[in-house]
């Protein structure tokens, strides 16, 4: 696993993202100073009461002479103790404020950043690894500011204060304490070396089972489909058994350092009582310190029995941290230019492919090779060729999803590259092969790209795409609500709404790829015919397979193997007898006669 | 078919439809079950652990009440000793109990995830169409993590904790039953506020969980549609929603946590309530010479000591209402009840030669809304049906009803003259080859998964290209499966719904010559609305209204000038 380098540490980073809120964590990290204080203290008061009043050698004569001492001391004991008590839970408050604040900043600053990223990103991180940062990582973050910091601060003040105090009392029972110090250290080190490896695989595995989760239940139709549930129930027990398996060794790193550490822990009253009565003895330590030793003890103990949980919670925090921040400090490629131009006014729509070349990062064979090609303001222009031959990435170059290798591709005659982000795609209508649609209504899935748009905007939209007979069939309408992906539409219904949604932004530039591929041809037909009745300018780019639908384009390009073989209008093509007159021939059942 | 809910989304809450009772509890015992002879171990070890770490104070006071003021220096060591060794058997015994436990806990996870992705499995295409997938994602893996503590060392805790109490309590009253009467008032109180506590906790944690099961359902579809935000240029109304509901994380949270937070302290302050009262008291019952000093120590002690393990309860008690929200969530998840699984006493259906036949078929998605309405018709072995029709008439309804993944309003399905409810659902779908619209869907964009595969003509290759063709990143990942599946028995039956509409006609061509091969022999039953992909099929049935209009050759419906002429006529 590569270590990156982040330009802020870890607890520097989280110091950014509680900006604000510094005073209250502050305030929380005092409070927490406080309440330890007290915790040493309140004994005090209920210690004096037995000494004084009931194991005292006059102890009963003091009662009856002292009463007002007496009932002071009990209300102070319960009046500290309450305090003690408001502080723990206001304290405990003030951690959970600054660390929601902290992970409600970093949550929407990381998914605004998963947003604008380009694809290159999302071919490189699958969804359930997405997700597994967004939720179980910063979780881990989260309990970092509001548990494990309060804990090493809770077992630093504690140590610290009751070493000071014993060093007041007796150098030498206090040093024969404190010489465990080291032993600890040592440990700790040991134990943070061996156990962060660990963490950092458990996130691993934890993300794989995330994905493998997410994506079994992303393909339940694929699934049921090829009958394959036993494959995927073993495929995931793989995961699922990985993940339990590498949770028991992280934690079994600790099971082994435990005796070490419990030792030590144990050792404190064994050292009390063999370096304590041999002092007792030789009269250089007095009883009522030996007992205040015994009675502080815990607060020298207990921080090293949390030690492994704590340092465990640290590094799983580490181990997510590294996943979130390289997400953080992630920059995507396809951004705004520094000095692009602004362009507030609506496009008039002239798509245009200078000498365009492009090909994916990650493969060594070209995608498009040397397209040029233009589009006028209002013209449709039919894009066909065989599957795979660059279609797809040829359309998703205008709204600059990718950067061509070379050449440029102009809109409104200004390279896409120096338009704004923002105003480029809102003018640009598209909608793509596999259509996803949102668990929602009918009618905020088509008003996705337009809040405001009107009732009366959508139903034409939805008429323009004939989604509106079958829509308004629906129980409830527009308000019908589809399952995620569309469940419960038809693959043409889909499309359809698809269609409108694009549509429902009034685009300059309407992008179909593929788009009709499942709709039946009396239906296409009425959509072709209102696409080229829009109530507004709109240059068409169309991916198709059917004649029909590229028959009474302005112009159709031929790609085959990423180039452009053929272009003119459907006449022309079919009178120069190539692949489009082929096609055609092939489609209207004539088969026979091109190839009998 | 009838549904119950309206479908969810991330903007509302899921409703629950039991909430956590006596059953949930039993349940998670019988996943305990299963290790219950290692949680006994373990909590015996704990208990003789914790008995010698008990031995410690008393060899203490030993030193120090006699051995330390006689000066005796060997005894001093003796003692030493026999202190060392009571540590070092608690020490062996806690870390043999870590030993145990640390892996039981995370075995019971893995059963209980096991389970919940099984049943998973088994649920209808209905079930994962009526809510969101971030939703059902985030009880597979976030809610099962968090349950793992509660079930195996919560459980054990609170069992140590509640044994120790009870010795505490006998040893308290054999001591002084009137004090101990003291101590034990500030039990109804502790009572009355935890009784108050747990009301208002168990709603706030169920809350939390709720909002975050919508945020999740936001970031999964919003990952997943990442591309359509960045082409509606969507990305800031999205991030304000996003922003909501992370917002609605944190608030309920914070509610939460207020109540959370608060057991603790409110514990403390009842105990030294009654602290307090026992010094008071005894003193006073002292003063009339009905107590003695000696107990009101010794009470005073145990009232301490008392407490100790009920503010350790108090601490389990939390996590176990936190929890509950999630396992109430996930039990429900398990008893999904499966709606089509094998009847009782259901047979293999035996090879399939390929006869299907609809008797009356009548089928609805929603109750009320019919969208077959009484189907019939017969196929013979080896016959290519092909269906066409308006989107949305039923097409790929009745092909999904033969597969069974859904159940009939009424009506009967006979494959070979057997009633496919009566077969496994195993023997009936290994034998079909279904290539669905919807894997087109989800496929992402097929062209970008296939640009460097050539498809090619040979059968052997298309059958592969067919695969790669439905092949999504998912599948592809599929691909050793699928290598796995192709060796299998060849399937009786096929199903191609729209299997070939984004592919273009070249292609589809190339395929054709492979899937004739494939078809030949087989009964086919094909979706499509390319015209020449249909028109050599034996049977073509026009779907309209529920129910088939037209049925015959191509031959014989092109001169009965009807609904599929006027299609035919139309595509010229």
């Amino acid at each position: 696993m590569q270590k990156k380098k982040f330009p802020r540490t870890k607890l520097q980073w989280i110091w950014d993202n509680i900006a604000g809120l510094r005073i209250v964590f502050i305030l929380a990290i005092i409070g927490t100073l406080l309440y330890n204080l007290l915790q040493l203290t309140v004994p005090f008061f209920s210690q004096m009461i037995v000494d004084r009043f009931l194991t005292g050698d006059n102890a009963a004569v003091h009662f009856q002479e002292h009463k007002g001492e007496f009932y002071t001391l009990i209300v102070a004991m319960i009046g500290f103790t309450l305090l003690r008590a408001i502080i723990v839970y206001l304290d405990c408050m003030a951690y959970e404020h600054v660390s929601q604040r902290a992970l409600f900043r970093i949550r929407n600053y990381l998914f605004e950043k998963i947003e604008c990223q380009d694809m290159h990103f999302y071919n490189e991180y699958r969804t359930g690894d997405l997700m597994t940062r967004l939720t179980g990582d910063l979780d881990a973050i989260r309990h970092n500011i509001a548990w494990v910091i309060r804990m090493i601060i809770e077992c630093f003040a504690l140590f610290t204060v009751v070493s000071i105090y014993f060093f007041s009392m007796n150098v030498k029972m206090a040093l024969c304490i404190v010489a465990m110090a080291p032993v600890i250290f040592l440990i700790v080190f040991t134990f943070r070396k061996k156990v962060a490896p660990m963490h950092a695989l458990l996130r691993e595995k934890h993300a794989q089972m995330n994905t493998a989760a997410q994506e079994n239940i992303s393909g339940n139709r694929v699934v049921k489909a090829f009958s394959r549930e036993d494959y995927e129930i073993e495929k995931f027990d793989q995961s699922n058994h990985d993940y339990a398996e590498t949770n028991k060794k992280t934690r079994l790193v600790w099971v082994k350092f435990f005796p070490f550490v419990e030792t030590c822990a144990n050792l404190l009253p064994v050292i009390l009582l063999w370096v304590g009565g041999t002092l007792l003895m030789k009269d250089e330590m007095t009883m009522g310190e030996y007992v205040a030793f015994s009675g502080l003890m815990w607060a020298i103990a207990n921080p090293m029995r949390l030690l492994g949980n704590i340092l465990n919670e640290f590094q799983r925090f580490s181990a997510a941290a590294d996943k979130v921040m390289e997400i953080y400090y992630s920059e995507p490629s396809i951004v705004d230019a520094p000095d692009a131009l602004d362009h507030p006014d609506r496009f008039k729509g002239k798509v245009e492919f200078r000498h365009v070349s492009f090909q994916y990062e990650d493969s060594d064979l070209p995608v498009l090779e040397d397209i040029s090609f233009t589009a006028a303001p209002g013209e449709t222009i039919a894009i066909m060729g065989e599957t795979g031959c660059g279609k797809t990435s040829l359309i998703q170059l205008i709204p600059r999803f990718y950067e061509p290798t070379r050449g440029q591709v102009l809109v409104d005659d200004m390279d896409v590259s120096k338009l704004k982000l923002q105003q480029l795609r809102t003018s640009i209508g598209m909608a793509t092969q596999d259509v996803l649609l949102y668990s929602d209504t009918i009618d905020g899935n088509i008003a996705y790209g337009d809040l405001n748009i009107s009732k009366e905007n959508v139903l034409k939209v939805s008429r323009y795409a004939a989604a509106d007979e079958f829509i308004s069939k629906m129980p409830d309408g527009y308000n019908t609500i589809v399952g995620e992906r569309g469940v419960g539409l038809s693959g043409g219904q889909k499309q359809r709404i698809s269609l409108a949604r694009a549509l429902a932004i009034r685009p300059s530039i309407l992008i179909l790829d593929d788009t009709t591929s499942a709709v039946d041809m009396e239906t296409e037909k009425q959509i072709q015919k209102s696409l080229s009745e829009l109530d507004f300018p709109c240059t068409k780019i169309i991916i198709a397979q059917r004649i029909s639908t590229t028959k009474t384009a302005d112009h159709i390009l031929i790609l085959q193997h990423g180039k452009i073989t053929e272009q003119g209008t459907h006449e022309e093509l079919i009178q120069k007898g190539g692949y489009y007159a082929d096609l055609v021939a092939l489609q209207t059942g004539k088969e026979e006669m091109v190839h009998g | 078919m009838a549904k119950t809910h309206p479908r969810n989304t991330y903007r509302v809450d899921e409703t629950l439809e039991e909430p956590f009772n006596l059953r949930h509890l039993l349940r998670a015992g019988s996943y305990i079950k299963k290790y219950g002879k290692k949680m006994i171990l373990a909590l015996t070890l704990s208990i003789f652990g914790a008995m010698a770490a008990l031995c410690a104070p008393k060899i203490t006071k030993e030193a120090l009440d006699v051995v330390i003021p006689a000066k005796d220096k060997a005894g001093l060591n003796r003692l030493l000793l026999l202190l060392i060794l009571a540590y070092g058997v608690s020490i062996l015994f806690f870390t043999i109990r870590q030993h145990i436990m640390e892996r039981t806990s995370q075995d019971i996870v893995y059963d209980i995830r096991k389970d919940l992705f099984a049943h998973l499995q088994k649920l209808p295409f209905q079930y994962y169409g009526d809510r969101p997938h971030g939703k059902i994602l985030i009880r597979v893996v976030n809610y099962v993590n968090s349950v793992c503590d509660m079930l195996s060392n919560g459980l054990i805790n609170a069992i140590l904790e509640i044994i120790n109490l009870i010795f505490i309590v006998i040893f308290m009253f054999t001591t002084d039953v009137k004090l101990s009467l003291v101590v034990i008032t500030g039990v109804p109180v502790l009572a009355v506020f935890l009784f108050w506590i747990k009301a208002h906790q168990r709603k706030a944690w169920r809350l939390v969980s709720n909002k975050n099961s919508n945020l999740n359902a936001y970031l999964q579809e919003n990952i997943v549609g990442a591309k359509i935000t960045q082409i509606f240029a969507r990305e800031e109304e999205n991030a304000a929603i996003f922003e909501d509901l992370s917002n609605d994380c944190r608030k309920t949270w914070m509610g939460a946590v207020r109540y959370t937070n608060s057991v603790w302290p409110g514990i403390d302050s009842i105990s030294v309530f009654v602290r307090g009262a026992i010094l008071v008291v005894g003193l006073l019952l002292f003063v009339e010479g009905q107590e003695t000093l000696g107990a009101i120590v010794a009470i005073s002690s145990y009232a301490s000591r008392f407490w100790q393990p009920i503010m350790n309860l108090g601490n389990i008690f939390n996590n176990f209402i936190n929890n509950m929200a999630y396992l109430e969530r996930i039990f429900e998840t398990i008893d999904e009840p499966v709606e089509i699984k094998d009847k009782e006493g259901a047979t293999d259906i035996g090879r399939i030669k390929g006869e299907v036949e609809f008797q009356h078929v009548s089928f609805s998605y929603e109750e009320g809304k019919e969208v077959l309405h009484d189907v019939s018709f017969k196929v013979t072995p080896g016959q290519s049906i092909a269906l066409v029709g308006p989107t949305g008439a039923g097409k790929s309804t009745i092909v999904s009803l033969i597969s069974r993944f859904y159940n009939l309003d009424s009506g009967k399905i006979l494959i070979d003259g057997q009633d496919i409810s009566e077969v496994t659902l195993r023997s009936l779908r290994s034998q079909m080859g279904i290539m669905l619209q919807d894997s087109f869907i989800f496929s992402g964009t097929v062209e970008d998964n296939i640009r460097y595969g050539k498809l090619d003509a040979t059968s052997e290759e298309i059958q592969k290209a067919s695969v790669t063709v439905c092949a999504d990143a998912f599948i592809s990942k599929m691909q050793k499966g699928y290598q796995t599946e192709v060796k299998e028995p060849d399937p009786a039956l096929l199903v191609l719904d729209e299997a070939t509409s984004s592919i273009d006609v070249q292609t589809e061509r190339a395929l054709q010559k492979g899937l004739d091969a494939m078809l030949k022999g087989r009964t086919s039953f094909i979706i499509a609305h390319r015209l020449s992909t249909i028109k050599n099929c034996d049977q073509i049935m026009y779907i309209d209204h529920g129910g088939i209009t037209e049925a015959g050759t191509h031959e014989e419906l092109m001169a009965k000038k009807g609904q599929y002429y006027h299609l035919y006529m139309s595509q010229l």
